[in-house]
């Protein structure tokens, strides 16, 4: 069965057709990244509006590539997300469906991503700790069956990607601030500061927010510093906290491996760092690629196939929710 | 049942520009079907099913549609997008070309046979209202202005300095109906005439249908006449970033 997946959450516009949730066929992602470099973050006006712009080609786009001319069904993310953004892909994917004569399944973009890693290696062994990080999101999720998930922890402020775009906005390396700090972090020592790690060994939230006051803190003391030293050391805080709570989670809760996903896994050091830190539990670790790791519409294809296997399709008067949750256990 | 249409143009018009979502199928012989709902500003959930259950009172499978109508708007951004995005979709989807239409149009061509200056006067929100004027001409109206963006104020005041008998319609005529009460030049139409319908985009579509004056869905574009707010107040990350905002309940 080959799915159409579209995402339209935030600023990536993306089409993808993958057959039965685990071969990618094609997949097209258009990203808006230089339309809202000028003002540090994602304008929701302006990203709505190059949706509406781009959607048709990038699904036309996927459809040539896979050699599709209608697909079996179509899937589209519903939440969470901006919500002007959601409408745009939500009303054509149903559309499509529509005209097609063919299922509709609304996806949670969050277990969308829990997707990505899955669609990399269909024999990832479950349970597993799945580490969720993106601009929008920090989780920490147990990912116990197909569709069924367990929240470990979450942010209590600010998410990690939110705040590599902040910092990175403060130390003026522009917009986004990930790719940025993790370019400059190889050319400094991530020991120069010994920036704060928040809630280090509490439980499984995060918290983010004091790091990046202690940042700002610092360069205001030290303005001499070197750039790449404060991104280093910023850089080494955030993957620290978040590679030892992957870490406990799955040492508490007895599971084989551990997943890294969103956008915020493309980051070097996180990527090896979790790869390490297994290695040294002897537990497996599973990396997606990059690609996989920001927005695209693969992975919400795949999520797709999954809950129309499980719940069938999706009326056609589902609702976009900018603020989804991700249906738990 | 055979409404003589299966063998000519077939339009569907989508409309989503105010608060009502409204589709229609039709042709030569005019609307065959059309539902319109109002209130609730549920665009993306009303119009998928509202399409399906017109298209079955019509008789016809979607894929006879040979054109799709869309209304452009100006209107509210984001109820006018789950329309334009939607009939761009089903246009891709068909390989069939589109005829979009500004809403203000919509909204002066059921009352076209009025003498007056006819002023469809659309609610832009945050103190603004969208708006054009239109004259009767045979067979329909002929806009005589520019499609514009200003407040309701400014144009009280433009209407009572031209000093000529005009008919407001439109939903911000109506939510405005005060700043115009003092003049008695100036009539505000009822509330059916509130909002754009699809069945005046479907009679709208197939003259120029028949004409061809077609434009494919690439170069459909919602008319916004007001850029972004981001662009002069700058705003960033809103739902996707604030705290909680996607988490699991
Ligand atoms: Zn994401």
């Amino acid at each position: 069965m080959k799915v159409l997946g579209i995402e339209t959450s935030c600023d990536e516009t993306a089409a993808a057709v993958v057959e039965d949730g685990r071969t990618v066929v094609s997949s097209v992602v258009s990203s808006q990244v230089d339309l809202h470099a000028r003002f540090g973050g994602v304008v929701p006006e302006l990203a709505s509006r190059a949706h509406v712009e781009v959607l048709n080609p990038v699904v036309a786009e996927a459809l040539v590539e896979a050699g599709v001319e209608v697909p079996d069904a179509v899937a589209a993310t519903v939440g969470p997300g901006l919500i002007g953004a959601l409408l745009v892909g939500v009303s054509a994917a149903k559309a499509l469906a529509l005209v097609w004569d063919v299922p509709f399944v609304g996806v949670n973009h969050l277990e969308g991503h829990l997707y990505a890693s899955l669609l990399e290696d269909p024999d990832l062994e479950l349970p597993l700790v799945v580490l969720l990080v993106s601009g929008g999101h920090t989780m920490l999720i147990e990912m116990v069956d197909h569709g069924r998930y367990r929240l470990l922890g979450q942010t209590i402020d600010d998410a990690a990607g939110e705040a590599f775009d902040k910092v990175a906005r403060y130390l003026g390396l522009g917009y986004p601030g990930g790719p940025a700090i993790d370019k400059l972090a190889l050319e400094g020592d991530p020991k120069a500061i010994a920036f704060p790690r928040s809630m280090l060994n509490e439980g499984y939230d995060f918290s983010f927010s004091g790091l990046k006051t202690s940042v700002v803190r610092y360069v205001k003391a030290h303005p001499a510093v070197d750039t790449a030293d404060v991104a280093a050391s910023f850089q080494a805080a955030v993957v620290d906290v978040l590679v030892a709570k992957a870490r406990r989670a799955a040492f508490d809760l007895g599971a084989p491996g551990i997943c890294l996903a969103g956008g915020v896994a493309a980051n070097s050091l996180l990527r090896d760092a979790l790869v390490l830190a297994c290695k040294e539990d002897g537990r497996r670790s599973f990396v997606p690629s990059r690609a996989m790791c920001t927005d695209n519409a693969a992975m919400i294809a795949a999520a797709g196939w999954w809950r129309l296997q499980s719940d069938g399709p999706s009326p056609l008067d589902t609702p976009a929710n900018p603020n989804l949750k991700l249906r738990v256990v | 049942m055979d409404f003589g249409v299966r063998t000519g143009v077939i339009i569907l018009g989508i409309e989503t520009s105010t608060e009502q979502v409204g589709c229609a199928i039709g042709g030569r012989e005019g609307v065959l079907a059309s539902v319109h709902v109002t209130g609730g500003r549920r665009h993306a959930e009303t119009l998928t099913p509202a399409i399906d259950f017109a298209r079955r009172q019509a008789g016809i499978e979607l894929s006879q549609v040979s054109i799709i109508a869309v209304g452009l708007g100006p209107g509210l951004f984001t109820g006018l997008r789950v329309g334009v995005a939607a009939a761009k979709a089903i246009a891709m989807a068909l390989r069939v070309p589109m005829v979009g239409l500004s809403s203000l149009d919509l909204l002066a061509f059921p009352v076209r046979h009025s003498p007056r200056l006819i002023v469809p006067v659309i609610d832009a929100k945050r103190g603004e209202v969208f708006t054009a004027r239109y004259r009767h001409v045979p067979g329909g109206v002929q806009r005589m202005s520019d499609y514009d963006v200003m407040t309701p104020d400014d144009l009280a005041s433009d209407l009572v300095a031209g000093a000529e008998e005009c008919l407001l319609v439109g939903d911000g005529a109506r939510r405005y109906a005060d700043l115009f009460a003092g003049d008695d030049r100036i009539e505000v139409g009822t509330v059916g005439t509130a909002c754009p319908s699809a069945n005046a985009l479907v009679e709208l579509a197939q003259p120029r249908a028949l004409r061809e004056e077609f434009v494919q869905p690439a170069e459909i574009e919602p008319m916004y006449l007001r850029k972004a707010d981001a662009l002069i107040n700058w705003s960033v990350r809103e739902t996707a970033g604030t705290v909680g905002a996607g988490g699991i309940a």
